[in-house]
């Protein structure tokens, strides 16, 4: 099955499976352009207000869970490692292998959403959530209370990205393990690995913009 | 494209190893008073882990270099957009009435 599956999957505007893979890889890295472009604008909205109240965002920075933020960090760069490294095995015609590391990789996307929403939580009981629960005080709490609403914007999205990446990742794992790639066509992998190196690359920079501001406190 | 090259278990992992000892530098670091500077610590640190996640897990090192140029071009517009953004804030004055 695998054999033939290249060709049999061909669609009928591209002549041959490498021309088709070609267009997927550019149509993905055309989308991997414009998410860039979506989170590049929540970065320019967090660079000016934090060159607008810069004590605020060093008191809204030292609220946040230093410890667990480096934790998701260090989960989803291992993740992304491991989503490079099931593209290396189906290439190598690892199937079962690769299948097995895209179910670990969402796992660990999963674990990162589940410690995501504990701090979540505590921010809730801190009252720190703008608009629901929001019961800082003191001199700049209107800028601390800016600073948690570009945090949840910009956490939010990018968890929603990860749940997203989660989901695909498990069905790519399903996939693999049911023999539907190998080293012939393994191009819907590699596609996830790209998308899954994006949020890592979103969230490489989230990580200093959020927690480091105020750990030296 | 069906000849790219396969990447060693034993680079992914090293990469790895950099990340996550990238990782370490800036947490440690940020614990220090080193004021703006630790902003731009924390930054360069970023920006070469970004780097390093582009290059090799994303594999733009072999890539085509169509697509090299749209990972480029993706980066270079929000930047150029923070840019003139802070331009624009950084030199902005309040104009007072004449009268």
């Amino acid at each position: 099955m695998n054999a033939t599956l290249p060709e049999a999957a061909v669609q009928q505007q591209f002549d041959d499976a490498s021309q088709q893979k070609e267009a997927a890889m550019l149509g993905m890295w055309a989308f991997i352009a414009t998410e860039v472009l979506f989170f590049g604008v929540l970065f320019a909205a967090y660079v000016v207000c934090r060159w607008r109240f810069p004590l605020a965002f060093v008191e809204g920075s030292a609220h946040t869970d230093f410890a667990m933020g480096t934790t998701e960090t260090a989960i989803l760069l291992t993740s992304g490692c491991l989503a490079a490294i099931a593209l290396r095995q189906i290439q190598l015609d690892r199937a079962r292998q690769s299948a097995v590391l895209l179910m670990i990789t969402s796992a660990l996307g999963m674990a990162f959403l589940i410690l995501h929403g504990m701090e979540y939580h505590d921010e809730f009981e801190e009252g720190l959530i703008p608009g629901i629960r929001y019961t800082q005080t003191g001199p700049d709490a209107r800028g601390v209370e800016l600073f948690f609403s570009l945090y949840y914007v910009i956490t939010g999205f990018h968890s929603l990205h990860v749940l997203i990446g989660v989901v695909v990742l498990l069905v790519m794992a399903i996939r693999s393990w049911r023999g539907a790639f190998s080293s012939a066509y393994y191009t819907p992998i590699e596609i996830t690995g790209l998308y899954w190196s994006l949020v890592d690359i979103v969230w490489i920079f989230v990580y200093p913009a959020i927690y480091l501001v105020g750990s030296a406190g | 494209m069906t000849g790219q090259p396969i990447p060693s278990l034993r680079s992914q992992l090293a990469v790895l190893a950099a990340l996550l000892i990238l990782l370490a530098a800036s947490a440690s670091l940020s614990r220090l008073p080193l004021g703006w500077w630790g902003l731009v610590i924390s930054t360069v640190i970023a920006v070469g882990q970004a780097l390093l996640v582009l290059v090799i897990f994303m594999r733009l090192r072999h890539s085509h270099p169509v697509m090299r140029m749209i990972a480029v071009l993706s980066f270079a517009w929000p930047l150029l957009l923070v840019a003139l953004t802070l331009g624009d804030y950084l030199t902005r004055y309040l104009l007072h009435a004449p009268w």
